[in-house]
């Protein structure tokens, strides 16, 4: 199988579009998924954002480095779309509403639906370095990288979003102690 | 504490990944929008290349009976600000055009 590289020299050298097809093929759940959560689970928003990011990243891709990884440069510019998009559209988006007074949850435990709720308490810097940590198992250096933030701010926006999504699932009774699912994609992240 | 925080944080944010099948809808949505944008690309350049290119003929034939004053003569502080701001502007169209983010180098 092509390496990324050697994928990125066809599209490069001689505009293969058969070669960024499969680039594209390749990245597409990582970055539509990373989308996803940045945008608290509007998966419209997200599939527009990341189809605008793979056709930057096509126009772009002549200035990535030799050396550089595809992918932590592909999730840089959809963090890029993702905050002009906000700029945007600042004042018409409707922010996924947080949970009613008296709304409970548990009823809900389903991921899909808890996860919109929760997200919508942390800020979209928060929720990009904690989705980049957790979901990508990226360290604070390679975060700070794509997000273009101090090391410092990378710490402090984990840890503060980590305490405030605890809050929040404690406050609403959700068990912290219960055997987490192993594995998922994310290596190791104690690094947080 | 943490570590089970950390692990339920990870289940919570992590999503699935397998590759797209090549008939994928996204896929194929970012690859026909790629096309048209090399179309449209194309039809854009084609059609400002070709006025370009006609001013220029029209220019070199005007001045053809002057050519060598065009490079003697001083050049005035209104065309150098004209040429200036006819730069900026092509910079600005350049840029809008290619969607350019600088910022995505590297």
């Amino acid at each position: 199988m092509a390496t990324d590289r050697e994928l990125v020299i066809r599209v490069t050298g001689s505009d293969d579009q058969g070669a960024f097809q499969m680039l594209v093929e390749r990245h597409q759940a990582a970055i539509r998924g990373f989308l996803v959560r940045l945008t608290a689970g509007d998966r419209g928003t997200a599939d527009d954002l990341a189809q605008e990011t793979f056709l930057l990243a096509y126009r772009k891709l002549h200035t990535l480095k030799a050396g550089s990884s595809l992918v932590s440069w592909l999730h840089t510019i959809a963090y890029r779309q993702f905050l002009q998009d906000r700029r945007k559209h600042a004042r018409q988006r409707v922010m996924a509403e947080p949970p009613e007074p008296g709304h409970d949850p548990r009823q809900a435990m389903d991921a899909s639906i808890l996860l919109p709720a929760l997200l919508s308490h942390v800020n979209e810097h928060e929720r990009a370095c904690l989705t980049l940590a957790y979901a990508e198992g990226m360290s604070h250096p390679e975060i700070g990288e794509i997000t273009g933030l101090p090391l410092g701010t990378v710490k402090s926006h984990i840890s503060r979003g980590k305490r405030k999504l605890q809050e929040w699932l404690l406050e609403h009774d959700h068990s912290l102690s219960g055997p987490g699912r192993a594995g998922g994609p994310g290596q190791e992240t104690n690094r947080a | 504490m943490p570590d089970a925080f950390d692990r339920k944080l990870q289940e919570l944010l992590s999503y699935p990944r397998p590759p797209a099948p090549g008939d994928d809808p996204f896929v194929a949505d970012v690859m026909r929008e790629l096309r048209a944008e090399r179309r449209r690309r194309h039809v854009i350049l084609g059609v400002f290349g070709g006025i370009g290119a006609a001013f220029g003929l029209a220019g070199a034939a005007m001045l053809l009976d002057d050519i060598a004053g065009v490079f003697t003569r001083d050049i005035s502080a209104m065309a150098l600000t004209q040429g200036a701001l006819f730069l900026a502007g092509a910079a600005a169209f350049y840029s809008w055009f290619m969607n350019d983010d600088w910022s995505t180098g590297g």
